[in-house]
């Protein structure tokens, strides 16, 4: 029955991603132990404990709905790069199409008024088309959805930072607060926050996530366009032969993955939680994160959800660490450490089939063995 | 306008010697995307070298000891790809990404810790080296000579050498095209990718140290290397791969670059009032039209993104 | 005294996971001969031969050459010892010329540079003295099978080899090229180089081995002299029964014009020059059309051009009466063609995917899988598929739910011959449906489509097997070089006129 079990592949990939998670603190941990070794330990513990390190329970929760705030759009992020993975695309540019979310969602609720539905739907729009420029060069021109990722993530960072400018303070470089100068465009609470020590970030926005989680997984399992999308990301050559619009189909899911990340930053911006600022010379690690997010979960868009807590868990965590040694950005060195490790799942699953196959075959012969002794016995 | 050939020129040597470390990696038979991640870390071995070399330092030798830091850091780094794409048959793309995300976030932690050390109010990721980098600097009038353009000339020879005139080049390309037949004949094909990823770590590097080195005198390693890695891909597959025409690929690029520093010197330019920020856009919007013209009829090394197992032949 | 072997391997076992790849198989190989290793697919000659080249360990056994026991651990071991191997598929670089390609892994060089020209003038030399006939600048590309073929030998003899083998050689040559080769290969023996043919065509084998050792399913049948024995006695050998060749059928009665295409010209993806050439022809109700030819003479593009993976660059097709010429390839599948395609794993199966989804890979979008919404239908999938593995005895190991990938080559075969006839076509085309299956699942194959014929359906099959295209077509249709350049009666002609028209000897005008 263990040995059925281990076969399954769920399971394997729920221990290639536990083995990614300790690895990756551990050699974490090490690099620490080599910059500064006095604090490294309690730098790994403050990571992992994140609001933990508040001793009182409603500090704890209140920094809890923080991470959770972050979490949602991690998670559209990590969704769009599984939704593009499965058709067989690699949607690095979805760092550039949250950028593209965050961009639409702001300047319609400051510049416009908009309300927060309207300029969800613009976010949508924006970050779809930033996918869709994406899917027509790899649909038309054959070029590689990775390198035209890159290029658009920059292009949108500077298209944002020129747009948003005209909705900033006067006195910063920041984007003005949506909840002084648009409320209308804040995203509905529903008196979710009171779960979480009356956190006003904590809005719709989180199981707004998890449900689109669910129609991903729906999508992908039950539907007519996941079959295709999976056959066309499994064997592109025998999705053109069974007739299935490859091109089309490669442009629809870039759209989607793009409409998906677009979602996460207007998920994010629409809270109040951050504003955008617009002197901003990189782009933001979320999309990158997603990237963790979408591996870590075993490709699995239920696996997801819980990875993205993770990734955003340890990411908030980083905020926690003594700054007289370490810097925040050591939970970015575990989490594209924790990357770096996915790449060797497969490896990993290898690893385990091999063990299994070598631990049945030793069976089988000592079987044999105790056969032809039984065998010998009777003689 | 002699700013502009400058910039364009260092800005150029930088693609050139990143999108010729791109072309070995390929020609090996691995895709390289961690480019941009080996940059940053081969800028960050540069950066400490300047930074920890004594005062009185002979100008040969700061030039020197920075170039070979920031091989050794870049070769070093790529070593991780190589391990894992050619070892354990890694998915390269999410590797490479690791290993860009990687970098910027080790060399900050790794600067940030040492910044703090030095003084525990500074917490920023910025290294100075205003005086060693003069040593890279040759006045001739108003124009500012980098030795960079000499590393990028040297190493486009040296890879248009190794690439077509030696016993080297002939078994590394064979590794990339039809690693079946590399095997055949007794190449051993994990060992030319390893050499291949690691001449591309190499010219990263180079390519890393020189960037942070053009137009600045203190880097900020939290920017990373603003998607230089990718350019220099876009550069590479625009030089279809060849030496020689990636040469030229690099300096059309390197124009469009050095645009956006210097575009307020021309008056016409500032009079059309349009803002900088599209001229950060520019190489970007450009990389994705010429990749758009080009992609479809370039031929790539025929076996590149596969790893080589033993077991299939 | 002298070993008489070049080289010996004595009762090799080599063992997989489940299988006995190698039992107990012996083989010696005389210096200065010709020897013939004969065997079905699967029978175990490949791996024999990588146990000799050290790609694989035996588990028993030893390898002897010149009568002293020798460890092969890697090719380069085999190179050492001095055998050559030309493989089926060519191990050439394409963009390399034949020059660098035959020096590689041996490159003549000074500090790592490459010293070319001595190794073209021995190149030349070694061309002359066998009639091999190569141009050592030419780029692998652009040059033809038969000199690609020569470029490999050329690369065992740059190495001094003493001991060839050759592994299907004759699979991508036409009846001349055989000609050729087989005198090549008379030529080196006689030179006192030790050849080993791998092949399972017992007439090149009668035609040109001294002796010949059989395999058959792992096991070691024996060795003969071939002028001792006979075709029927090595064809017991290999199969362990007399099989009948032949293919039952009745006669055709042909109806009306199912398939009309009319100056198809198709570009090619490798070269300027256009893959299908203005060719016109037709394929009617009730009849099976064999396109005969040498792989790569346009077939495969031909297919393409049809089913609409690649489209025409003039010329119309007509099925049934409606021009699709330029429908999209599921138009053309819900109008009545159905396709086994040339590369099942390439094209055919989606390996990832459960053998049930395979089976509805060109109707899952019926309402009876694919519910109004949008979503699919598990139970009738379910059912639908069940039934067809039980009609066409597809085997599997967990039924329905096995990944196509572990699956065996004739039985994911056969799941794609039972998707495509079940779509109930009124043209069936299929490319080398039978490509690397055993006996059974040939005849199998072969019966599904006289089937079809006689159920009234066109059949158009492509393929470059002279038996089976002897056998199994009412009609068949020769293109050489991207045309149709001859139209014969399979009752009629011989393997000889078919051979002349395939190798572009012999042309007639057709319009068929």
């Amino acid at each position: 029955m263990k040995k059925n079990l281990l076969k399954s592949d769920a399971v394997q990939s729920l221990i290639a991603s536990f083995l990614c998670i300790i690895l990756g603190l551990l050699i974490g941990f090490i690099v620490l132990l080599f910059i500064n070794p006095t604090g490294a330990w309690d730098a790994i513990v403050a990571v992992m404990k994140n609001f933990l390190t508040y001793s009182r329970a409603n500090l704890q929760m209140k920094n809890f709905g923080n991470t959770l705030v972050k979490t949602a759009p991690l998670l559209m992020c990590a969704l769009s790069v599984l939704f593009a993975y499965k058709v067989g695309l690699f949607n690095i540019g979805a760092a550039g199409q949250y950028v593209a979310g965050v961009c639409a969602s702001i300047y319609a609720a400051l510049a416009w008024g908009w309300g927060w539905f309207p300029c969800m739907i613009l976010a949508i729009v924006f970050g779809a088309a930033l996918g869709a420029v994406v899917g027509l060069l790899k649909a038309y021109c054959n070029v590689n959805e990775v390198i035209s990722g890159i290029m658009l993530n920059w292009i949108g960072l500077y298209l944002t930072n020129m747009l948003l400018t005209k909705v900033k303070e006067s006195t910063s470089p920041y984007t003005l607060h949506i909840k002084s100068a648009a409320p209308q465009a804040l995203l509905p609470g529903l008196g979710l926050g009171a779960l979480f020590n009356n956190n006003q970030y904590v809005t719709i926005a989180i199981p707004l996530a998890i449900i689109a989680a669910i129609v991903i997984l729906v999508v992908l399992e039950k539907t007519k366009f996941g079959y295709e999308l999976k056959a066309t990301g499994n064997n592109k050559n025998a999705a053109k032969y069974a007739g299935m619009a490859e091109k089309r189909n490669i442009i629809l899911t870039l759209i989607i993955a793009g409409a998906l990340a677009g979602i996460g930053g207007a998920l994010l911006y629409l809270t109040d939680y951050e504003q955008w600022q617009c002197t901003q010379t990189s782009v933001p690690g979320m999309g990158f994160n997603g990237i963790a997010a979408t591996f870590l979960g075993g490709l699995n868009p239920i696996g997801t959800i819980f990875a993205s807590y993770f990734i955003q868990h340890i990411t908030s965590g980083g905020a926690y660490v003594d700054k007289t040694m370490y810097c925040s950005q050591i939970s970015d060195l575990i989490s594209s450490i924790i990357i770096y490790l996915c790449g060797f799942v497969l490896f990993i699953k290898y690893a385990i089939n091999q063990g299994i196959a070598k631990s049945e075959e030793k069976k089988l012969q000592k079987e044999k063995l105790a056969a032809a002794e039984a065998k010998g016995g009777e003689k | 306008m002699l700013l502009l050939v400058q910039y364009t020129l260092i800005f150029a040597s930088v693609l050139l010697l990143v999108a010729l470390g791109g072309c070995f990696s390929e020609h090996s038979g691995v895709i390289n995307l961690g480019l941009e991640g080996i940059m940053v870390i081969g800028a960050l071995g540069g950066a400490l070298m300047m930074r920890y070399l004594p005062a009185g330092t002979s100008g040969f030798m700061i030039v020197i000891l920075t170039l070979l830091a920031a091989i050794v850091f870049g070769v070093a780094y790529s070593a991780l790809l190589a391990v894992a794409s050619i070892n354990f048959k890694a998915d390269q793309t999410i590797v490479g990404t690791a290993l860009n995300m990687l970098g910027t976030a080790g060399a900050t932690v790794l600067v940030k810790a040492i910044n703090t050390a030095a003084n525990p109010d500074d917490v920023s990721s910025t290294i100075q080296y205003i005086e060693p980098k003069k040593a890279f600097i040759v006045n001739i009038g108003s124009f500012e000579f980098n030795w960079f353009m000499v590393v990028a000339v040297i190493m486009l020879i040296f890879a248009y050498v190794v690439l077509y005139k030696t016993k080297f080049g002939l078994r590394l390309m064979a590794c990339g095209e039809h690693p079946q037949a590399a095997d055949s004949v007794g190449i051993d094909v994990h060992k030319m990718r390893w050499a291949g990823v690691l001449i591309s770590g190499m010219l990263g590097g180079l390519g890393g140290i020189c960037y942070i080195l053009a137009g600045v005198s203190e880097w900020k390693f939290e920017n990373g290397v603003a998607g230089f890695g990718f350019l220099a891909l876009a550069v590479m597959i625009f030089g279809q791969w060849k030496p020689t025409r990636i040469a030229l690929a690099a300096l059309l690029f390197g124009f469009f670059r050095a645009l956006s520093n210097v575009y307020f010197g021309f008056d016409w330019l500032v009079s059309l009032n349009i803002p900088g920020s599209v001229y950060n856009m520019m190489p970007y919007i450009i990389s994705l039209i010429v990749l758009a013209l080009t992609s479809q009829h370039s031929r790539a090394p025929k076996a590149e993104g596969i790893p080589y197992d033993k077991g299939m032949r | 005294m002298e070993s008489p072997y070049a080289i010996e391997m004595l009762h090799i076992t080599k063992r997989f996971p489940g299988i006995i790849a190698n039992d107990d198989i012996t083989l010696q190989l005389k210096r200065g001969e010709i020897h013939a290793l004969l065997g079905e697919n699967g029978a175990g000659k490949s791996t024999l031969m990588s146990v000799l080249f050290g790609l694989y360990q035996a588990e028993e056994g030893v390898i002897k050459k010149d009568g002293k026991e020798v460890q092969i651990k890697d090719p380069n071991d085999a190179n050492d010892l001095g055998i050559g191997m030309v493989h089926q598929h060519f191990k050439l670089v394409e963009c390399f010329t034949v020059l660098d390609n035959i020096i590689l892994g041996v490159e003549p060089s000074k500090h790592g540079f490459l010293q070319k020209k001595e190794a073209r003038e021995k190149v030349l030399a070694l061309s002359e003295k066998y009639g091999l006939q190569v141009d050592p600048d030419a780029l692998i590309e652009d040059i033809t099978v038969g000199m690609q073929q020569r470029t490999e030998i050329l690369k065992m003899l740059y190495r001094d080899n003493e001991i060839l083998i050759f592994d299907e050689p004759t699979a991508v040559l036409t009846p001349q090229e055989i000609e050729e080769l087989m005198q090549i290969m008379k030529n080196l023996a006689a030179e006192g180089k030790s050849i080993l043919f791998i092949s399972h065509k017992l007439a090149e084998i009668m035609a040109v081995a001294d002796r010949c050792t059989v395999l058959r399913k792992g096991k070691y049948i024996g060795t003969v002299e071939t002028k001792n024995t006979t075709m029927e006695q090595l064809s017991a050998m290999m199969v362990g029964r007399n099989v009948n060749f032949h293919v039952e059928k009745k006669p055709a009665h042909p109806g009306e014009v199912i398939l009309d295409v009319e100056g198809m010209t198709v570009a090619s993806k490798v070269h300027k020059n256009d893959a299908v050439k203005n060719v016109s022809f037709k394929v009617r109700a009730g009849e099976i059309v064999c396109i005969a030819g040498i792989d790569g003479n346009g077939q495969t593009e031909l297919v393409y051009g049809l089913s609409g993976l690649e489209p025409l660059k003039s010329g119309t097709i007509t099925l049934m009466g409606k021009d699709i010429t330029n429908a999209s390839i599921r138009k053309r599948s819900t109008s009545g063609m159905s396709h086994i395609p040339e590369d099942r794993h390439k094209h055919g199966l989606v390996l990832d995917y459960p053998l049930e989804y395979n089976l509805i890979l060109q109707r899952y979008f019926e309402p009876q899988f694919t519910s109004k919404a949008g979503f699919l239908k598990r139970p009738p999938i379910r059912e639908y598929a069940n039934r067809l593995i039980e009609e066409y005895d597809v085997r599997s190991g967990q039924g329905a739910v096995t990944p196509a990938r572990a699956m065996s080559g004739g039985n994911q075969q056969k799941a794609i011959i039972a998707r495509e006839i079940d779509k109930d076509p009124e043209l069936l085309i299929a490319v080398q449906p039978t490509r690397g299956l055993d006996v059974g699942a040939i005849e199998f194959v072969h019966k599904q489509l006289v089937a079809q014929r006689d159920a009234g359906k066109a059949v158009l099959l492509v393929s470059l097997e002279l038996d089976e295209v002897m056998d199994v077509p009412d009609r068949i249709l020769v293109m050489y070089e991207g045309e149709i350049v001859g139209e014969l009666d399979p009752k009629t002609t011989t393997q000889e006129e078919l051979g002349l028209y395939m190798a572009g000897a012999k042309r007639d005008e057709v319009k068929a």
